[in-house]
């Protein structure tokens, strides 16, 4: 038997899933669409996941958790590692390129840009509280123009005159299209401005300041548009890498964290038939009344809490 | 060009009978309430006769061993707010409009909670103490606009005038703040002179023991902040206890010599005009060469800092930044995930995570 290590992302948009064995080579991987229930969705990738796994050949001894619902479905799932997507994205990223200086990655409610020398991180910037430029703004906007998600970069490098839009703003930005849209601007122009509106939103927020050297990866949702790739290739005027396992790059970090721990624990693929549910609960125990959320098994039985300031709002697990 | 300054001083004018207006009617209830504890004092009860409510926001945390100080020399007793929660914050966020920086939205919960608990509340106008050396515009306003929001109670409030550009030091706004509440100018100056030095005291020690912490062992980070988003209870206090867990030795930046920091401020931009952020400036070229890492934090939408911190972040190089940007979010996820990855980053460069 050889060991194997399972890394789950699970982000705002779509949940990730990978398992590697000891040469970080990936066995099995996975992307779905978290659809607002990150539960149901790491259920339904570790379904994908087992289909594609050799159980007679390889075992998971660690698994990892990344992404916005780390917490959540590291409780579920067993995690041996539970990490930030900065960290994974790193990890994951300078293991597979290990002279790269730049990373840029825009996901579907933040993005972030890594910079490192010498394979190791020494500075990063994340957007602050809005999510202006990232995929959610990507999505509503295709939405709107009624097209998909997966085609706006097609139709992006189509256009010749990318339409000006505002880019500071996602509001802004958003009543720019309208109007341009009610002038007349053709669709493929009007995507490809959505397409450089991004680049520059990116460039200005969260990569101010900041020395972007070539080699240059760049990575999440957002790395599989087209039209945003060639926009960043354009302004920065170096080849920018999206390797095609991008999207992979928090999963497969959050297995290599897994690997790096001396934490061991089997995975049990059982885990995808359990029910879970969750509760949020008000505190009330002072005026902060913090919101707790427990997660339970169905039969009841409680197996973590969270969001408590303070020990008053502690809950027994068990 | 003339006529504009006519209609300036006019309105200065109107603004010095104002507050010489009010001063004389606080005057008056003053003399009221020492009347009133002088006959106590007869008595034999000796109860004091006026309180004076402190809100635990904003510019407390900078000046509270001067403000509680001079009221303690002067026999008045004040109250200060609880630290802030939840419902503080909420109620500071319904009291005003959106637009409003965080911390104040919390400072004028704190303000409610006061009410009808003090005979007035202290919010002294604090514009400046010299060239550069300007504080930001809300608290010059603070006082005006907190009349403003509370008008339909009735509430006291107590003021006083720091303006040096205007020749309105600090100690005469304090000798006319005990004049207002019926002390003599040398009982005053006094009280002023003795608090005034109790606060150097304080601040020179606090410098002190922060300088002490730059040479610990370990993963250090300089946290440049107002002290009254660091201070506050539920909001800064995520932060630092956050770090603390994680352990990581957090030095604050506002805790330093003010003299030093702010000469040394000019290296980073000689031309920023905030006290309070040439404090931290000057701070930071001192110490970065110190610390592994500058986590700047400000509240959202901190004018002072969003020029001031953009700055930073461009001038800063060779040191890991993380702009940290609060606002009243519950959820404490993207905050922590912005220190968890910060300090992951820094301990990756260290070659131990």
């Amino acid at each position: 038997m050889e060991n194997a290590y399972l890394g789950i992302d699970v982000g705002s948009i779509s949940t990730k899933g990978a398992i590697i064995d000891d040469n970080n080579q990936i066995i099995s991987s996975s992307y779905i669409w978290t659809q607002g229930d990150p539960i149901g969705a790491v259920k339904q990738l570790l379904h994908l996941l087992e289909e594609g796994f050799d159980k007679e050949r390889y075992k998971i001894v660690a698994t990892g958790s990344t992404g916005s619902a780390r917490k959540l479905v590291g409780t579920i799932i067993g995690a041996t590692m539970v990490k930030n997507e900065i960290t994974a994205h790193a990890v994951g990223t300078t293991t597979f390129y290990p002279d790269v200086r730049t990373i840029l990655e825009i996901g579907g409610q933040d993005s972030k840009i890594i910079l490192v020398e010498n394979g190791v991180a020494v500075d990063y910037a994340m957007n602050t509280l809005c999510a202006a430029g990232t995929g959610a703004f990507l999505s509503s906007q295709a939405k709107r123009l009624g097209i998909e998600v997966e085609e706006i970069g097609e139709y992006a490098l189509r256009s010749k005159h990318p339409t000006q839009i505002a880019a500071r703003c996602t509001v802004f930005a958003e009543s720019d299209l309208v109007h341009k849209i009610q002038m007349g601007h053709p669709r493929e122009d009007i995507i490809a401005g959505v397409c450089n509106a991004v680049v520059a939103n990116y460039l200005n927020n969260v990569g101010k300041g900041k020395k972007i050297i070539s080699p240059v990866v760049f990575q999440g949702g957002v790395s599989k548009n087209q039209g945003v790739v060639a926009a960043f290739e354009r302004t920065l005027d170096c080849k920018v890498i999206v390797d095609e396992n991008g999207h992979l790059m928090g999963a497969l970090g959050a297995a290599i964290l897994a690997k790096r721990s001396t934490k061991r624990q089997e995975f049990d693929f059982a885990v995808e038939d359990m029910e879970f549910y969750t509760r949020e609960a008000n505190c009330g125990r002072c005026s902060n009344n913090c919101e707790i959320i427990c997660v339970y098994h169905r039969d009841g039985k409680m197996i973590d809490s969270w969001g408590n300031r303070c020990d008053r709002g502690a809950q027994s697990v068990g | 060009m003339a006529k504009q300054d006519k209609l300036d001083k006019k309105a200065v004018k109107r603004v010095d009978k104002q507050t010489k207006k009010e001063s004389k009617k606080a005057r008056k209830i003053a003399k009221r309430a020492r009347k009133a504890e002088k006959r106590a004092r007869k008595k034999g009860t000796g109860a004091p006769a006026i309180t004076i409510g402190i809100p635990r926001a904003l510019l407390y945390f900078r000046y509270k061993t001067l403000w509680t100080g001079f009221f303690k020399e002067l026999g008045v007793e004040t109250i200060i707010s609880a630290p802030t929660d939840r419902a503080i914050m909420e109620t500071g966020s319904s009291l005003v409009v959106d637009e409003t920086c965080l911390s104040a939205k919390i400072f004028y919960g704190h303000v409610q909670s006061l009410i009808g608990q003090c005979d007035y509340i202290f919010i002294p106008r604090i514009s400046s103490y010299g060239r550069h050396r300007s504080m930001c515009v809300r608290f010059d306003a603070l006082y005006d606009e907190t009349c403003n929001v509370f008008r339909g109670t009735n509430q006291k409030f107590l003021t006083c005038n720091v303006d040096e550009l205007k020749d309105e030091k600090e100690k005469d706004a304090f000798v006319g703040l005990g004049y207002q509440l019926g002390f003599s100018h040398k009982q005053a100056k006094r009280a002023y002179k003795r608090a005034k030095r109790a606060e150097q005291k304080k601040r020179r020690q606090a410098a002190n023991e922060t300088e002490q912490l730059y040479r610990r062992e370990g993963t250090k980070i300089l946290i440049a902040g107002h002290s009254y988003l660091i201070e506050d209870a539920f909001i800064g206090r995520t932060v630092t206890d956050y770090l603390k867990k994680s352990g990581v030795t957090a030095i604050r930046a506002d805790l330093v010599d003010q003299s030093d920091a702010l000469k040394r401020s000019l290296e980073i931009s000689p031309t920023c005009r905030w006290e309070v952020s040439r404090e931290i400036l000057g701070s930071i070229a001192m110490h970065k060469d110190k610390v592994d890492g500058i986590i700047l934090m400000s509240a959202f939408p901190c004018g002072p800092d969003a020029m001031v911190n953009e700055l930073l972040t461009r001038k800063l190089q060779g040191i890991p930044v993380l702009n940290l940007v609060l606002d009243g979010q519950t959820g404490t996820a993207g905050v922590e995930t912005r220190l968890e990855s910060f300090v992951d980053i820094i301990r990756f460069k260290e070659g131990t995570l």
